[in-house]
């Protein structure tokens, strides 16, 4: 009978294996093992192979490409043509795109850091009447499409006045910032705010009261004690908003290729912009556009794994004892 | 130059009062402990005194400055929390000089001042650990350290050692008194727990419901309680409380009667409630009646249940003829009798034996306020003392 534990033999054979990983300790752990392993391969080939394939790409020389004369085995470099990495930079000043994107990220990071760890201090640690209704207000900014604040934004950093809507009524002209760091660098912190006011909220509600009172009666004010004590014991949370924002406003295109009127890096033209250089209309470059864009994922690569030592760190030194 | 004052200090919250009307004046170099019952408004009041909370109403004066506007680090006061709240990113050394850091002290001076303190609360050779790698009686210390290296005018602690086990609580109740002895700086100390209140403070604020209800000397909050709700926190195992109806004989309860004369009492009269007081020591079995000066009428009762604690007995007593009721909470009910007696007596449990109550320890009480009317009725007469000695020998 299949019902008797004993005659296995009735059984087929992945019954009989799902008994065995069941009963058997060993069995499970070598199957957990597996999964394991299976479950990490999978994700690493998955985020991996892009770069890897940027990699080919940038090796093999442009007419392979276009000339799609892969021989076997399929996914390997058809040369290796490191003179792209070189001719990247000789073909327009691609260090200066990299450049922009590195200085607009980081003062988008800096202004977004700021103005959420005051907007997280007062959402995370103070009561006050209408505080969810704000929260909710903040971050439905966050809901709109970028797209959504385009045209207006265009319209006022191009210089021209700003208007009351069918009245005419002129507020006041505002100065023209399109091809300025300022045309970018507002309306990235105005978009990456809500994320990180969120992030931040949470982690600060999260620090004893206790610690708080203590830095204030030692001798800080409230903004002493957020900056003393709250924001170091919060490292984790501030490396992930600050790594957040860095890495999207790196990587922007949409606004600032409109708000940088030429695609020129004199006009802060962002990394991408200096990626799309490579094509024209006639050609595309697409080993060179390979290469550039491994070259503009270093920085990012690196700060990346700072901030990643850091985030360890501080979970590591942040054990709070209550 | 450090006394507090508080001066009609409220704080309410939306629609709690936290502290209702609290004047407290307490003096240069003082030991107060502000006692009560969790949620009574007592951390609040302290909150209040350091900054941490704005009272809605109120004065606050530290020495003769009115610091009741002015934020925490400008009040010349040094805390101890509940839950020690050390920086847990900062070293011993660090979370003991934060303070004298932001006030720009010179390197040498930091140095010497955190020795000194490191000294006082004997941290040596620890400076440079990190708190998680410390004991709480450890991490107690440096939050001490913390406090006293700034040399404040007040120091604030807020329940200290709660969170430590019942040994080193103690260890450390002794080395806090030591510490007040050496540094003579005034003291408020907050807590929950009347022994480490009767045993450290110069003086007791009890408060209860956000208002103070008594601030006396230790032995006078226990020998002297303004209300019943004083008498029934001071005081381990707390103070029985039997409810009485006064007539003409004296007072009369559903199980007995204690004789006096009712126009000894200022503040009620013949067939009032009142509430009779009297803590375990003061409860005897009859043979006892004799040493006593005043001693009540025997009262019956059957033995309940036996509590020995190795230097005392406590016994719980069952009061014939009470019903039973519901009880004030921390009293226990009111149809029975806690007596405490000496470690050899020989008491076994349902035993029905007669007991006596000290005549010069009674404390009546308000059935209604729940105010003190008197502490001891001396004036029994001897003759209810001689009666009792009689009874108990004609019983044998």
């Amino acid at each position: 009978m299949a019902t008797d534990p004993d005659s296995k033999s009735n059984l087929g054979p992945l019954s009989r294996w799902t008994n065995r990983i069941i009963t058997d300790q060993d069995a499970r752990d070598r199957l957990y093992r597996v999964l394991f392993y299976a479950i990490t391969i999978f994700f690493l080939v998955t985020t991996l192979f892009p770069f890897y394939w940027l990699l080919v790409l940038a090796l093999t020389p442009n007419n392979e490409i276009l000339s799609g004369g892969w021989d076997l085995p399929f996914l390997r470099p058809q040369g290796f043509n490191l003179a792209a990495f070189q001719e990247v930079f000789q073909q327009i000043p691609f260090h200066l795109y990299v450049l922009n994107s590195f200085i607009l990220a980081t003062m988008t990071t800096i202004i977004v850091l700021v103005i959420a760890s005051l907007a997280g201090y007062v959402f995370g640690r103070l009561e006050f009447p209408g505080r969810g209704l704000l929260m909710l207000g903040i971050l439905m900014i966050s809901y709109f499409p970028p797209a959504a604040f385009l045209l207006p934004l265009f319209d006022a950093f191009v210089g021209n006045a700003i208007e009351v809507p069918f009245l005419g009524v002129e507020l006041f002209t505002p100065p023209r910032l399109v091809n300025t760091p300022g045309a970018m660098v507002l309306p990235f912190s105005a978009l990456f705010l809500p994320l990180s006011i969120f992030i931040l909220t949470t982690f600060y509600a999260q620090i004893p009261d206790g610690l708080e009172d203590a830095a204030r009666v030692e001798g800080t004010t409230r903004l002493g004690a957020l900056f003393r004590v709250i924001i170091p014991l919060s490292a984790p949370g501030v490396a992930t908003a600050a790594v957040l924002t860095f890495i999207s406003v790196y990587n922007e295109y949409f606004f600032s290729s409109i708000m940088s009127l030429q695609n020129e890096p004199q006009e802060w033209s962002p990394l991408v912009g200096g990626i799309l250089s490579y094509q024209t209309q006639y050609t595309t470059e697409f080993n060179l556009m390979a290469a550039a864009a491994v070259v503009g994922v270093l920085p990012v690569v690196i700060l990346v794994i700072i901030a990643q030592e850091k985030i360890v760190s501080g979970l590591t030194a942040g054990a709070l004892k209550e | 130059m450090a006394n507090v004052t508080l001066e009609h200090v409220t704080k309410s919250y939306e629609d709690v009062v936290a502290v209702d009307d609290m004047n407290l004046d307490i003096r240069d170099g003082e030991f107060v402990c502000l006692v009560g019952p969790s949620g009574c408004g007592k951390s609040t009041t302290m909150e209040t005194i350091a900054g941490l909370t704005k009272p809605t109403e109120g004065t606050i004066k530290i020495g003769d400055r009115d610091v009741t506007k002015l934020p925490p680090k400008d009040r010349g006061v040094a805390m101890v929390f509940q839950n020690i709240a050390l920086f847990p990113h900062m070293d011993v050394y660090d979370n003991i000089s934060f303070g004298l850091r932001l006030r720009d002290y010179d390197k040498e001076e930091i140095d010497r001042r955190v020795e000194r303190a490191s000294d006082i609360v004997q941290l040596e050779g620890m400076l440079d650990r990190m708190p998680e790698e410390m004991s709480g009686g450890q991490r107690q210390r440096v939050a001490i350290a913390r406090a006293i290296v700034r040399e404040p005018d007040v120091f604030l602690m807020d329940e200290p050692l709660a969170n430590l086990d019942a040994k080193l609580r103690v260890h450390m109740r002794t080395e806090l008194q030591r510490l007040h002895k050496q540094l003579d700086t005034t003291i408020i100390y907050v807590t929950h727990d009347q022994a480490e209140a009767m045993t450290m403070s110069d003086r007791i604020a009890v408060i209860n419901g956000g208002e103070l209800q008594q601030i006396d000397p230790p032995l006078t909050c226990y020998n002297e309680p303004t209300n019943r709700f004083v008498a029934g926190f001071i005081g381990s195992p707390s103070m029985n409380m039997v409810d009485c109806e006064l007539t003409p004989d004296g007072l009369e309860s559903d199980s007995f009667a204690v004789d006096l004369d009712p126009a000894t009492l200022s503040g009620t009269g013949v067939g009032d409630h009142v509430a009779l007081g009297i803590r375990p020591e003061d409860v005897y079995p009859v043979e006892k009646a004799d040493e006593l000066t005043a001693s009540t009428a025997p009262i019956e009762v059957t033995t309940d249940v036996l509590e020995p604690m190795g230097d005392e007995i406590f016994v719980y007593l069952k009061l014939e003829g009470a019903p039973e009721d519901e009880t004030m909470e921390g009293e226990r009910s009111s149809n029975s009798l806690l007596m405490s007696v000496d470690p050899d007596s020989d008491i076994a449990e349902d035993d029905q034996i007669s007991v006596v109550l000290d005549a010069s320890k009674l404390h009546l009480f308000d059935g209604d306020s729940g105010d003190a009317i008197a502490h001891g009725i001396v004036d029994i007469g001897a003759a209810a003392a001689d009666s009792a000695v009689a009874e108990s020998e004609g019983g044998d």
